[in-house]
This record gives C-alpha cells, structure tokens and sequence, in this order.
C-alpha cells in the first residue's frame, strides 16, 4: 500500500511543517521542506519545558522528539534559508525557491535550540571570532532554484504579537518587562527563570493576559488559545523552583489549558493569585523593580502593586508573510489574516498558519493536512 | 549499549478494523478506511440509526465484551444482546460519544416550563410557535447561566453564545448571560462574544454564583462587580448549563480494551508522546476531536497498510525454562504486550515498545530486552566506573532514559557545555529498566554516586516506567543507609529531553554534594 509517489513541498519547519512532513515521508512520499530561517523548529523548539515534580503537557518536548525523527528521514530534503517567491500552475507545481534574508546574522553567530539543528551554529557575514566545530557560513545557505512538486502544504506559523504596541506597558523600555517568549528562552537557557537586569530569581512576578488577544481596539478578535496555557504553566514552574516566589494572574476570562483543566487550574489557584483585570500602565521604581496600575475588581479604584518581573503574554498574530503566501498560492486570508484553511485543490494549510493553536493542535491539524495532501496525490492519478 | 546482531522478522498483520463507538471522527474514518479496502466493522451500543459510512458492517446494540490478542491481532467478542461473536481484527479505533447532564442542582434550581437545560432551549429555538412568541410584543427575557456548575469548555461557550444571539435576534427579546470565565478559546468565539455584545447580548461576569428564586417570577441576583451592588434580573426563561459526562459504558470499553483515560474519565489519556490519536497500546487508536479522524486513518495504514509488519524478533524474550508464570510482567506492562501461550508468558514483538520494566521486575530474571541485554547493560556500567574513575572529578554513573535524560546530557555536548570529566551516562530504554542490582553494581564497582534520571511524572512513554524507577532508588538508598553508606550518593531525578542547561545543573549539583 505504501507505494505510493509523487512529492509534496511544505513550506515552513515550525512543528505543523515537520509533522505534515513527516507524515508524508511515513507514506513514501518525498517532501520538499522549506524553512525561511536558518534552523528547522519554529517558535516551539526553543520553548521551555514547563513540568514541576509533574508534566504539563505543554508539549515542548514533542517538538524536539519530532525534529529528531524528521532529520533521519532520508525522504525529507530540507532547504534551509529558503522562501517561496513564485508558483507557476501550468502543469505540476513548479515552484521557485530563493535565498531569504530575513535572519539578522550580521557580525553574529547563530546558535539553534536543538542538537537536531543541523547545522548547530550559523556564522553571519562580517564574524572575526572563530566559529564552532560544523559551523556553516550564512552565505552558503539557502536553495536558489525550480522544484516541480506535486501538492504544497502551508505551514508558515505566526508572528507572536509585538508588545511594544501596548505602549503602556513599557516594554522595551523598563528591562524586566518581559514576554512570554522571552520567559520560554531566559527559563530554558538558565535552567530557572531570572531577571534580565540583574539574573536574580523575581520574588515577585506578574502576567498580564490577552496582551494583543481579544483586544478590539486593534482588531484583534480572536483569542489566541494558548496564552493562559502558557502562563498557567509557567506561573506554576516558578512556584516550584521557589515555593516562596508570589506569582499574580492578571486576566480576563482564563482559558482551558489542554485536558484535565479542572484539575490542573485547582491546584494552580491554591499557589497563584488570580486578579480579574488587565493593569492600565507600568512604571519603574528602583532597585529595577516595576509599578503596576490596575483597577481592582473588587474595590474600584486604581491599585498599585509592586513586581520584581512582568511577563506579558503576549498572543498569536498571522504570520508576517501571510500576505505574501496568500498572493503566491491563490489561497484567501480569513477575516483574522490568518489562512483560510477550507481551500484544497492541491493546496493545504496546517498549524498556526491558519489560526491560533497549541503545539498539540498544530500536529493534529498537520496530520490532517498530510492526509488530505495524500488524498489529493492519490485521486490526481 | 546497543547489541551488535538484531534479527528482524516479519509479521502478518490482519487487516480488518473494528470501531468502536459512533463520535464523528471514528465514523468518518471508518468510511474512508472502508473506502481504502479495509473490511471495516462500526459496533455501537446505540439502536439502529443511519450511520453514514457506507462499505461498514454496522453492529448497533453492541458492546465489546472482551479483548485478546495484540495489535494485528486482536480477538475480540462482541456481544449483541445475548448473542456474542468472535472476531478477528488488526486495529481498533475508539470513537467515544459522551452524555449531557443539566447542572440545575449546582444553582437550586429544578427543570420546569420555564427553567430549562441548553439542549431544550436549542429545540425551542428551532420551533416556529416559541420563536414567534419571542418575537411579540416587548418580547421575552431569557437568562443563561454558564460556567458557576462546572469550569465549562469552549463548545459549551459557543452553544451559550449561538443561543443568546438567536433570542436576541427575535424582535424585542433579549439574552443575558451570567458567565464565571467565559470560554473563548476555539475559532471564532471571541469575534461571536463581540457580536452578541454588539448586538446588546448582556454578559454579566459576577464573583459569585447568581442566586436564583425560583417562585412566581423568576429572579436572579448578583453583586455586579462593576456597578458595584445588586443587579435583580426577572427572567422568563432561564437556561441551565450541561456537563458532558463520561458515563460507565466509557469507563468499561476501556477497562475491557486496558487503555488508560485521562484524570476525568475521557480517552485519550493525557501523556505528550500519544499526541493525537494513539493510546498505551498499539493498535488501539482514539478518535475523539474533529481533526482525529484522518490522524486514525494515518496511524492505522502505518500499522496494517501493508498486511507485514517487520520487528525486532527479540525486543522482548521470555526465557521459557525460568518463566513460572507469575503473571508479574502481565500486570506491569504499560502497553498490554504480553499474554500466554503453551504454559509461559510470550511477548508481542508488535505490541512491545522495549521500555524493560517487565525484565527489571521479573522476580525470576526471566526477560531480557534485545537491545538493552542485562549483560551489556553489566557490561556498560564496568567501563562507564572504570573510565570515570581515571578523571580527576568523583565518579558519577547516570543511568538516563533514551526518550529524555540521554537526549538532554547529549545536547549538553553538542551545544558545547561541559560535563565534570568524571561523569559517564548509560543509556537506558526507559527508567523503568533500571535495576537494584545495576545500581548496587555502579557502587560495588566503585562509583562515587549513581544518578537515575527518567522523564517527568505524566511523560514516561511506558507510563510507570519512571514511578518503578523511583521505587527503586528509594529501595537502594534504604540498603545504602542499612550498609552504613551516605545514602545521597544516589539521586532519582527527572528531566525533559530539551533541557540542556537544567541536566548540567542537575548534574553539577550532585557532584558537589558529593
């Protein structure tokens, strides 16, 4: 049964790109992976693993068990550094690849998250020290060509949404205002979470929510599914390297947190104060410390609370290049700017490309993609 | 240290598949197996409705009675009312369909003409004469209660909202809605949220749940957060949230089947390495959200697609003059792999996924893991004291499970931070294959500490492997502290696979207490 041939292009090596791909190789199909960066992994390989004593499901671990499977894959030709500029439907699909300059490299070495990444290191252009064993020249990267495939998956991701909009918030600004991406990299490169102006452990640490989610004022109506996991999670982790840390939720409507949520949000209420409001602005004060103004729910009046970090959970946002892979592939937007995922003849969508999800939610939704492309090969014969 | 010759044999595969259940995304797999030349069987415990997946024998009234075999294997009797048959299938696919129970209990209220549950107002909306009604006149003022019953999810928020613009939407009716949080985490919610706000749907979000009179008009307080005192709302219709209920049958398929749940009941059970579809067993597959059904499709093609499935021949091996038939390997096996044949345990090569905790709690040494013999593991933990003993730094052994503590020490490596010289890892299929006896070996040998390092509690791929690990270690360190030793110079510790920095810390850590 496993005869089956033809190629597939998937385009973007977050986890849906790298489930869909392979899935397609599971099925002896070539795939053509194309990754705009210099790593195969997406947002999600640099996320932090989120377990106290106990797992939390965050699936983070997943992401780098999957990239391990998809290196080994001898059907998965990868092109690293490599967009999509043009289709052309007249037969096949004949695609053309060129070298993407999106990765800021200049004098700077590149390191992936993963030992999976291959390369590991990325020297950019204008770097005088001396690179690490296997290192790779950023000018040596990148696919300049025309591919025929046969059927193409999307899965170009998100952007995570750009806090210093929330002008209040100060971030960029005040140093310990942080989001929750950053949290993911300090919290895995550190082995615990630290302050960036200091590397002390906060004693005192904030989230905020729905910082660019579920915000009309900018459009944004959509909530991005994952915030309040990540969060919760996190809030969690901090609690368990320090029983003694206070840890404040400061929310709209908390949302589930993958299965057995009751569970999980009872123990969490037990170690983390949940305050239904979202804080009007941040100011400094010293020691690096932030003031943050909200109004209390229960009083009405604006409040003032001391934190010695602020992590803004920052949402889901259409990729940046949406735009432009709509335009390529002939596949509308949705209302959101995501992709519209209901489209097929030829072309499938997975992951966050077409809206927000969970790491487990963008492998499911990549396992479907991969069907459907298979589907598609099987019915154009 | 992986055994130098593995025999690979190959293994037919029946290719016939059973669902279970009829939740959509079974049924839909279901059919496009039928489609792809399976001989697909659907067994539901309903009656004899229209099931639309044509090429499947459909079994209403039925329920599986019992469950035999392994995966491309499995024997399954199937009872339709007292007439029971045997049959044989390759695969089986759980497409679980849940109950729906009115929470009017949690807010003192009792199901009347006006007090009713989500799923009849949705069948009142659907019918001419009440939504004609609602339209007359002022129009009426229906009260929907959501999230003080039950934590809610986001398909309960959406049938709120679905509803609540519907009466909203008829002439001068109005909805409001007393939410605790509202659940708007699933496609299009929050833009349905803004809608109905928009369109004058009242959400009213109080600290406590609503307090409800239910006499001769219907009456709801809360103390508004915002306005900051009492609201008092007189209702015509007040719509009572619902609770999807797991329900015994649930419970029993799998029990019968002896596939874990998660902590309420529901399939699949909650571990990271069974993302999307698969369960602790192989060839057993659940199928429960929309997207799962073309994952089954995928998960059972791999599994039967080509009628052989080539394995290891000796991933697990029951010696058959040691075996006594204790059934101890039976119930320690997480993934079901085990059954007897001819008066001694046999192994599915199939089913088996070589975690070892069989061989480890085997009270007669009768399994050894192809891969991971216990002389190669003996042999392994010689050279690893013997090397480490040369460094200058103490000589530490860690035992570390292949699925996250040796992938986190390898990146520890690779990313170009440094282990102290004296510290050697033995890979290891899972924590769960770690013996007393090899840990007792690591310090005869003369290691300074011994380290087990497994997968967090929830992530062991084996399920328990990493608990037996840890009962051990704590075994040990009792004959340690009996001996007279420092019982600290052993250490049973979890880490995840992309956790670089946290294993060198750990690892630094031990070695300086030691």
């Amino acid at each position: 049964m496993n005869s089956q041939t033809g190629k597939v292009m998937v385009v973007g090596g977050g986890i849906a790109g790298l489930t869909a791909a392979w899935e397609l190789a599971r099925k002896n199909i070539g795939v053509e992976l194309v990754e705009k960066s210099c790593f195969l992994g997406g947002h999600s390989i640099g996320y932090t693993c989120k377990a106290t004593e106990m797992c939390q499901k965050c699936g983070a671990c997943s992401v780098e068990k999957m990239l391990k499977d998809v290196i080994a894959e001898p059907l998965i030709n990868v092109h690293l550094r490599t967009e999509v500029k043009a289709l052309d439907r007249s037969d096949r699909y004949r695609i053309t690849l060129a070298k993407s300059d999106g990765e800021a490299a200049d004098g700077k070495i590149l390191k992936g998250f993963s030992r999976h990444n291959t390369p590991l290191f990325v020297i950019g252009e204008n770097v005088t020290e001396a690179a690490p064993p296997g290192a790779m020249k950023i000018q040596d990267m990148g696919s300049e060509c025309e591919l025929d495939v046969d059927a193409v998956i999307l899965a170009t991701g998100f952007s995570p949404f750009d806090a210093s909009l929330k002008s209040t918030y100060g971030y960029g600004k005040w140093e310990n205002v942080i989001t929750g991406l950053e949290f993911e990299h300090i919290e895995r490169e550190n082995a615990g979470i630290v302050r960036p102006s200091d590397g002390k452990s906060p004693k005192r640490v904030a989230f905020i929510q729905c910082v660019g989610s579920r915000d009309e004022r900018l459009g944004h109506l959509w909530c991005s599914e994952v915030c309040c996991a990540y969060a919760l999670r996190m809030a969690g982790t901090i609690r368990h390297q320090d029983p003694e840390a206070e840890v404040s939720v400061f929310y709209i409507d908390v949302q589930n947190v993958g299965k057995e949520f009751p569970v999980f949000y009872a123990k969490i209420k037990e170690n983390v104060r949940f305050v239904r409001t979202i804080p009007v602005d941040i100011y400094p004060v010293e020691n690096d410390c932030l003031k943050l103004r909200h109004m209390a729910e229960d009083q009405g009046t604006p409040t003032f609370e001391e934190f010695d970090l602020v992590v803004l959970s920052i949402g889901i946002m259409p990729g940046a290049d949406t735009k432009i892979i709509s335009e390529i592939f002939d596949v509308p937007m949705t209302v959101d700017g995501f992709l519209d995922e209901s489209v097929g003849n030829g072309i499938f969508v997975a992951g966050t490309a077409s809206g927000p999800g969970t790491i487990a939610a963008s492998m499911a939704k990549a396992g479907k993609a991969a069907f459907d492309a298979v589907k598609y090969l099987g019915g154009a014969k | 240290m992986i055994a130098e010759k593995t025999t690979m044999i190959d293994v037919t595969m029946n290719r016939d598949v059973l669902v279970v259940g009829c939740g959509a995304p079974g049924v839909q797999a279901a059919a496009v197996l039928a489609d792809r030349g399976y001989n697909v069987v659907l067994a539901h415990g309903g009656s004899d409705e229209k099931i639309p997946a044509s090429g499947v024998e459909i079994m209403s009234g039925t329920r599986v009675e019992k469950l035999a075999g392994v995966a491309g294997d499995y024997r399954i009797c199937l009872a339709t009312g007292d007439k029971f048959v045997e049959r044989t299938f390759g695969a089986i696919v759980v497409a679980p369909t849940y109950g729906l129970e009115p929470l009017n209990l949690a807010y003192d209220l009792t199901l009347d003409d006006r007090v009713v549950t989500m799923t009849q107002m949705e069948a009142k909306l659907k019918d001419p004469a009440f939504t004609e009604d609602l339209k007359k006149g002022d129009g009426k003022v229906v009260a929907f209660l959501s999230g003080f019953g039950q934590e809610g999810d986001p398909a309960a928020t959406r049938r709120v909202l679905e509803a609540a613009l519907a009466v909203q939407n008829l002439g001068a009716s109005s909805a409001y809605i007393y939410a605790n949080n509202v659940k708007v985490g699933g496609p299009g919610l929050e833009r349905l949220f803004t809608q109905g706000r928009h369109q004058g749907v009242v959400c009213f979000k109080p600290l406590e749940k609503p307090v409800i009179d239910q006499g001769e008009t219907l009456n709801i307080t809360i103390n508004d957060p915002v306005v900051r005192g009492d609201l008092v709302l007189e209702p015509d219709y007040i719509v009572v949230e619902e609770k999807m209920v797991v329900g015994q049958k649930n419970l029993d398929l799998a029990a019968t089947l002896r596939i874990d749940t998660d902590l309420e009941g529901l399939l699949p059970s909650n571990n990271v390495h069974r993302f999307p579809v698969r369960s602790n067993r192989e060839g057993i597959f659940v199928a429960s959200q929309p997207v799962d059904g073309a994952n089954v499709v995928l998960r059972v093609e791999d599994l039967l697609g080509e009628g052989v499935v080539t394995v290891a021949k000796e991933r697990a091996v029951v010696d058959d003059s040691k075996c006594v038939i204790c059934l101890t390997c039976y119930r320690c096996c997480p993934h079901g792999a085990i059954f007897w044949e001819n008066g001694v345990a046999v192994i599915s090569p199939v089913a088996c996924q070589g975690c070892g905790i069989c061989a480890s709690e085997c009270p007669m040494d009768a399994i050894q893991i192809g891969e991971f013999t216990d002389a190669s593991l003996k042999a392994d933990i010689d050279e690893a004291v013997a090397s480490a003993q040369k460094a200058p730094t103490p000589s530490v052994v860690a035992f570390c499970c292949e699925n996250s503590a040796f992938e986190a020490g390898q990146a520890v490596k690779a990313l170009g931070a440094d282990l102290p010289e004296g510290f050697r890892m033995i890979q290891v299929p899972c924590a769960g294959k770690v013996d007393v006896e090899f840990i007792m070996r690591a310090f005869v040998e003369g290691a300074d500490g011994v380290m087990v390092a497994a997968c967090h509690e929830g992530n062991c791929k084996a399920e328990r492997g990493n608990t037996f690990a840890g009962w051990r270690v704590a075994e040990v360190q009792r004959r340690l502290e009996a001996m007279g030793l420092n019982k600290d110079r052993l250490i049973f510790t979890t880490i995840a696979s992309n956790m670089a920095e946290e294993f060198s810390v750990k690892v630094q850590k031990f070695i300086e207490k030691l």
